[in-house]
Formats: structure tokens, C-alpha cells, sequence
């Protein structure tokens, strides 16, 4: 029991940490102020929703449901998924 | 009976039933249902909670905010993201109970083509082939070139103006008004020429190459690939925008500056776009002046994207207020439809009729007046100084000041100082990149004013007067120097 908690936490990564292609849920937000997270929030990144990283460079792109997002690292950084196979 | 259904979401324990509290105790009308206002109050909407203080009694007021405070202390998260999730969660379900999804094998040539849009690498060639399609050969070629030669000779020179000056010389006789309607710079031969003959098709064209590009779902991809580097420059990518637009209509573009997120973004974009940012009407006539000069050409572009650079970069360090940061959604490519486009250029193009062809006129006539008083000539002769100092013959200072006016007249003079030989190719590169920093053109001048207040857009103009003319300085300085000849 005390292992599995402890395998989740290691597969919660910030989105910025995915390779492209990798696929992820939405585990919680950690924004830097309320103004950052509202953006998240708007564009629904919301936990228990489904992102599949696409690219990372020049900026982050990843598919959240069936709409594409492109974000800048800073707030690819607060969005924490948990990585699904 | 969607209304019923949404409604019906209901929270968890201390939400909802704070959330009935709330709605409880509002008595006045809010122009939605009471529950969308409580909810709307628990997540601190600045709007609504304002008319809730005013509006209800001060009893029912304190009593609201302090529900709201005292649920706050049970979450860890703001209410808004509480509540944010249980409504996605609501739509997932609803959604998910409604459709189905097949799997596509293959990504599709759709996603292929945004994939390449958005790589680093094959991105830019893919910009560089917009812009020299879209901008050069369409809008440059086509609309500067065919369409205003058509209008211009066929229409204007060769019916209208003479048809014109007929009429005014047979019927008026004060010679003033005569100039005033149809003289060199009159209101007719003049400002609805130029409106009509050059600046209509050069417009017409851009919005058209725009619309297309809009439509077609192209520009957050550019945003995404430009962003990085407008960071540098204090914007995000989604400042690319407005910028492009104002290789069509820097006016149009100002206005549109409203779409940025922070003042400080409005304000930095806004001095770009008067600065370093030459709008169609310009560009025309300066690739028509550094016609078989490319060496030129490439110093020009060189140090206007240089400027633009080093300006964003400084105003970046300089201004204060928050950083900017970048989300943009990803729509899928479309084939832009016709009838959207043309609907979309056609709005433009009235708007651009409605707001900018009465500046014309009103140019035209302070043209005439200044002419008539002798205030333009005290202005030529207080240019003269500064446009000596870069190294150009005093007769081009006025071209600089009818460049204020409009800064394609401006442009339109140079050209015929060099059809008459008085300036030489330096002198061209030089007289091309002060023209194309210097103050925008009065409309544009106007919509600084307006958008960025009296205090900004004053500022921004007489910094910009004094920035174009030290900058056309070093570069005449640097190619003495270099022994450089273009």
C-alpha cells in the first residue's frame, strides 16, 4: 500500500516534464498567483482531464480533450498530471 | 429546459449550501438568475460583487461576504477552481453520455500540415512563404502594382482629375478654392486620389490576404513559434497579431492592441507598431524607391528589424507591471470559406473608409491651409536642420513633413526627388529608414491618443521624432564611414 502512494507520486510530473506524445491526467494546478491559475481554468485544465503532450519547443503544445492548447513554459510548469500509458 | 438542467448541477455539501444562503439574501435584479449571481460572488467576480454592495441592504450585504469568507476556509483551493471542476466534470459526463469517438489510425494531412506549421525548423520557411506570397506578390505586385497603376493613370490621371480641374476652373473663380479642390495637393486631385487610386487597392488586398490567413487557422500557430522571442520584447506570442496587421493598416492595428491581455503589452505593441512596424501604403513606395537596389533593401530591413528589436527589448527592461504570459488555444486548419472572407473584407474595408478617408481630407486641407498662412514653410525650414544632419538635400524636409500628414505622401515625395536624381543610393537607404521610423501618420497619431490616452501617445510621438532622425544619422555616419556605397 505504502508503495503504490509512493509510485504515484513519482509518476505526478509537471506537464513541461512529459516527452511529446506522452499522455497524462490532469492530477492538480500549482500557479503562481490567482491570475495564472484563472488562465489555466479557462482554457480547462482541470483535474481528471486527459492531456497528451504534442511538442515542447518553441513553446508547450498538448491536447487537452479534443482541443489543442499552446502555453509558454511557465504555465506548462503549474498543471501536474499523472502519467497514463 | 437545457436552463432546468443546468441548474440542476448541484455542489458539494458547504458550497451548496452556502450557495442557497446567498441566494437567499439577494433582493435586487442582477440580469441573471440568482444562483449564477451567488455563484458568481463566490468566486470573487470584481463586476457582480460590486453591484451587491451597493445595491442590497448593508445588513444582507455584510452578511453575504461573510458566508463567502468563512467557505473559503474550507477548501484549499480557490472557490473559482472548486467550482470550475464540478462544471467540467458536469460537461465530461454530459458529453461523454452524447458522443462517441472512433480512432483514427493515421494523424491525417490536416494535423501533418499543423505539425509543420508549428516545427521549429520548417515554420519559417513556411512565414517566409506567406509573406512573400501573401504580402509581396499579391498585395505588393498585384495591389500596388496592377491594381493602382489602373486606378491611378486610367481613372484618376487620365478622367477624373482632368475632368475635375475642368469643371473648378470653368466655374470658380477665386484661385484659392480652386487649389483647395483641385490643385496639387486639393481635396479631389490629392487626398480622394490618393484614398481611392493607391491606398484603396493596397488595403482592399491586405485585409483580403489577412482574412484568408485568419481563417485558415494559421496565426496561433505563428503566435506559438514567435513566442519565446517576444518575450524578449516584453509581449507574448499573441501580440504577432496586431503586428501583422499593421503591415497592412498600423491604425487598424492600434485599435486592434485591445486584444492583449496587460496595459503593459497594449503600450509596448502600440510603440512598435508607431515605430519600427511600415504599413502597406509605406512599404509600397519604399520598395518602389529601393527598386534594383537590393543591397539596400537589406540594410533598410535590417535596421528596422534591428530597431524593432532593440526598442522592444529596452521598453521591456524599462516599463513596469506584470510579465506577460502565453495560452492560446489551437484551432484546426480550415480551408478559409470565401464568403467569410470576403464578409470580413468588406467590413474592414468600411471601416477603414469610415474612420481614416475623412483624415485624408482633413490632411489635404491642412495642407492647403498651412500653404496659404506660411506655417508649412516655417515647419520645411525647422526640418531642414535635422534632415541636413542625415546627410539629405533640405528639399526632402518636405516630404518629412507630409509624412506627418500621411507617411505614404511622405514616401510618395522622396520618390520623386529621386525621379528628379537628387539623392543618391545611401542617401535612399538613409531618407527610407528615418521616413519609415518617424511619426506615424496623423490618423495613427490620433488612435494612440485615443487608445493609450494624451499623456502615452504624446510621449510616444516625441520620442519617436527625436529616436528616427539619431537613427538615420548613425546609419548616413556609419556608411560614410564604411565607404559603403548602395
Amino acid at each position: 500500500m505504502v508503495k503504490q502512494e509512493k509510485e504515484d507520486k513519482k509518476s505526478v510530473v509537471p506537464l513541461s516534464e512529459l516527452r511529446p506524445g506522452g499522455k497524462g491526467q490532469i492530477a492538480y494546478l500549482q500557479a503562481k498567483g490567482k491570475a495564472q491559475m484563472q488562465k489555466l481554468l479557462n482554457i480547462g485544465a482541470i483535474p481528471g482531464m486527459n492531456v497528451v503532450l504534442v511538442q515542447k519547443f518553441p513553446s508547450y503544445v498538448f491536447k487537452l480533450g479534443h482541443t489543442q492548447f499552446a502555453v509558454d513554459k511557465e504555465l506548462a510548469h503549474s498543471v501536474y498530471v499523472k502519467i497514463t500509458k | 429546459m437545457l436552463r432546468d438542467f443546468v441548474k440542476n448541477i448541484g455542489y458539494d455539501d458547504p458550497l451548496e449550501a452556502s450557495l442557497s444562503k446567498i441566494e437567499g439574501l439577494l433582493s435586487s435584479e442582477y440580469g441573471i438568475s440568482k444562483r449564477s449571481a451567488a455563484l458568481m460572488i463566490l468566486q470573487e467576480d470584481p463586476d457582480i460583487s460590486e453591484t451587491a454592495r451597493k445595491r442590497e441592504p448593508a445588513e444582507s450585504a455584510k452578511e453575504i461576504f461573510a458566508i463567502a469568507a468563512e467557505l473559503k476556509t474550507h477548501y484549499s483551493y480557490p472557490l473559482t477552481y472548486i467550482i470550475t471542476e464540478r462544471r467540467q466534470k458536469e460537461a465530461s459526463r454530459i458529453s461523454s453520455a452524447a458522443t462517441t469517438v472512433t480512432k483514427k489510425g493515421s494523424l491525417g494531412i490536416r494535423e501533418a500540415v499543423s505539425r509543420a506549421m508549428m516545427n521549429p525548423f520548417i515554420g519559417g520557411p513556411i512565414l517566409l512563404a506567406v509573406m512573400y506570397y501573401g504580402l509581396y506578390k499579391f498585395v505588393g505586385n498585384f495591389g500596388a502594382g496592377v491594381l493602382v497603376d489602373f486606378l491611378e493613370d486610367k481613372v484618376f490621371d487620365h478622367h477624373l482629375n482632368p475632368f475635375v480641374s475642368g469643371v473648378v476652373d470653368k466655374y470658380v473663380p477665386w484661385a484659392v478654392i480652386r487649389d483647395l479642390i483641385a490643385g496639387d495637393y486639393g481635396v479631389i486631385t490629392l487626398g480622394f486620389r490618393y484614398a481611392f487610386a493607391i491606398i484603396m487597392p493596397i488595403v482592399a488586398t491586405f485585409f483580403f490576404a489577412f482574412a484568408v490567413i485568419e481563417d485558415s487557422g494559421y496565426l496561433p500557430r505563428l503566435a506559438m513559434l514567435v513566442d519565446q522571442i517576444f518575450k524578449k520584447i516584453g509581449l507574448s506570442g499573441r501580440a504577432i497579431i496586431p503586428l501583422v496587421l499593421g503591415l497592412g493598416c498600423s491604425t487598424m492595428a492600434t485599435m486592434v492592441t485591445r486584444t492583449l491581455p496587460t496595459k503593459r503589452e497594449r503600450i509596448i505593441a502600440t510603440l512598435l507598431l508607431a515605430l519600427a512596424i511600415p504599413c502597406s501604403a509605406q512599404m509600397g513606395v519604399i520598395l518602389a524607391l529601393l527598386e534594383s537596389r537590393p543591397l539596400g533593401l537589406i540594410v533598410w530591413l535590417s535596421v528596422i528589424v534591428g530597431v524593432f528589436l532593440f526598442v522592444g527589448y529596452l521598453a521591456s527592461k524599462i516599463m513596469p507591471g506584470e510579465l506577460p504570459s502565453f495560452y492560446m488555444e489551437i484551432p484546426p486548419l480550415r480551408f478559409p470559406q470565401a464568403s467569410n472572407v470576403l464578409r470580413k473584407t468588406a467590413s474592414r474595408m468600411k471601416w477603414y473608409f469610415l474612420e481614416v478617408l475623412p483624415l485624408f481630407m482633413f490632411a489635404s486641407v491642412m495642407i492647403w491651409l498651412g500653404q496659404i498662412t506660411g506655417v508649412f514653410g516655417f515647419f520645411v525650414r525647422m526640418l531642414e536642420h535635422p534632415v541636413r544632419w542625415i546627410g539629405l538635400p533640405s528639399e526632402s524636409a518636405v516630404a518629412f513633413l507630409f509624412g506627418f500628414f500621411r507617411r505614404d505622401y511622405g514616401a510618395a515625395g522622396l520618390y520623386d526627388l529621386k525621379t528628379e536624381g537628387l539623392l543618391g543610393g545611401n542617401q535612399l537607404v538613409v531618407a527610407c529608414v528615418t521616413l519609415t521610423l518617424f511619426l506615424p501618420c496623423v490618423a495613427q497619431l490620433l488612435m494612440n491618443i485615443k487608445e493609450r490616452g494624451m499623456k502615452v501617445g504624446i510621449a510616444m510621438s516625441v520620442f519617436i521624432l527625436f529616436f528616427s532622425f539619431s537613427i538615420g544619422w548613425i546609419v548616413n555616419m556609419l556608411l560614410s564611414i564604411s565607404g559603403l556605397s548602395l
